[in-house]
């Protein structure tokens, strides 16, 4: 089935440049013995959670007056959140931020947002994608 | 928020505590897998003050919970202030609690144990930490092994469970420890005073002595 196909070619590609690590196997095991929307359930708050995020981290970077304990509590989790689904990139990037955020340096911190935002929309765009494979591999599946 | 009541025994009622929907969502999963199904009755809440609030620590009417799982990093009241406020609170009935964080800094793991944490997890949760979980809980548990941070990282005088004891005996004595560990942990900054009590209490009873027998005339006769 195309789709499925389609749905297998982009996670070996995800998992291939890094987006995802095993924390993602780990939850797709899980989700085999759970509800078949948990994964698109889970998907979908991640990618809530992330937006509001890095708005959030945007506006308060963007403050006559930083504050970087505030700055550093959502990056905390942000790199949570990334580590629970296997958003390795993200998460990883997030790691880089934070050193930014202890130095207090305020364009290091915009730079590295940049790049989150960038790992971040980049992962969102291909779980969009992967949540409708699943759902065209599901309907075939349910059909037949 | 649900209730803890009517649950039948050995399950294990948890109080989750994150701010992270996404992170309590895939806790909730874990803790619900087929692996554990019917073991684990989760309370979910978004922050330490409802933590707080349901464990009943400000208006004195406690929740039955065998187990608080809490992120470390929140805002307003982080995982650590909770633990800290669970540990002082609840001494009588200690309840457990165990830490969860991405960090892996032993610096944090340290303080966490030193506050009386039965364990520390670094996230995100996986099948293989839920052992962990079981062993540190108050809620009747099987044969629970008891492979926690605090028991891999003992001091010297820390009590260490026998892995040959039956397993009742070894629940047992992994509760006494749990709860001098917990309560040790609290009273750690009264050890100089204790210690110089001690001393004085010996002091006395030895000048006791001495001032009995030499009353008593045989006070030459020591040498």
């Amino acid at each position: 089935m195309e789709a499925k196909m389609q749905l297998n070619t982009l996670m070996a590609n995800m998992f291939a440049t890094g987006l995802l690590d095993d924390q993602f196997r780990q939850l797709q095991i899980l989700h085999e013995g759970s509800s078949p929307d948990f994964i698109t359930e889970i998907i979908t708050l991640f990618c809530m959670e992330g937006e509001g995020i890095i708005n959030d981290l945007a506006k308060l970077l963007n403050k006559p007056f930083v504050d970087f304990n505030k700055v550093d509590t959502l990056l905390y989790r942000l790199q949570g959140s990334s580590a629970t689904v296997g958003a390795q990139r993200v998460k990883d990037t997030c790691i880089q931020f934070h050193k930014f955020c202890q130095d207090n340096t305020r364009y290091g911190c915009l730079d590295t947002l940049d790049v989150v935002r960038n790992d971040f929309y980049d992962l969102r765009s291909k779980f969009q994608i992967m949540v409708q494979l699943e759902q065209q591999v599901w309907t075939f599946y349910r059909k037949h | 928020m649900e209730g803890g009541g009517g649950l039948e025994e050995g399950v294990m009622r948890v109080l989750l505590v994150d701010d992270s929907p996404v992170d309590r969502k895939v806790v909730q999963l874990v803790l619900g897998s087929n692996t554990f199904a019917g073991s684990f009755h989760v309370t979910a809440v978004d922050s330490a003050k409802k933590a707080m609030e349901f464990l009943g620590l400000k208006d004195g009417k406690e929740q039955a919970i065998d187990m608080v799982l809490t992120d470390y990093c929140m805002p307003e009241m982080n995982g650590y202030d909770l633990l800290k406020a669970i540990k002082a609170m609840s001494f009588l009935k200690p309840i457990p609690v165990i830490v969860m964080s991405s960090e892996n800094e032993p610096q944090r793991i340290s303080r966490c144990l030193k506050a009386g944490a039965e364990d520390y997890i670094v996230k995100p949760l996986q099948t293989k930490d839920v052992p962990r979980l079981r062993s540190c809980s108050n809620a009747k548990s099987k044969d629970a092994s008891c492979n926690t941070v605090s028991n891999r990282k003992l001091p010297a005088d820390h009590i260490v469970v026998d892995g040959a004891s039956s397993p009742g005996r070894r629940a047992h004595i992994t509760e006494i420890a749990m709860i001098l560990h917990s309560s040790s942990a609290g009273l750690s900054h009264y050890f100089p005073f204790l210690f110089k009590f001690i001393l004085l209490v010996y002091t006395i009873l030895c000048l006791g002595e001495l001032l009995h027998r030499w009353s008593n005339g045989s006070f030459l006769s020591m040498w």
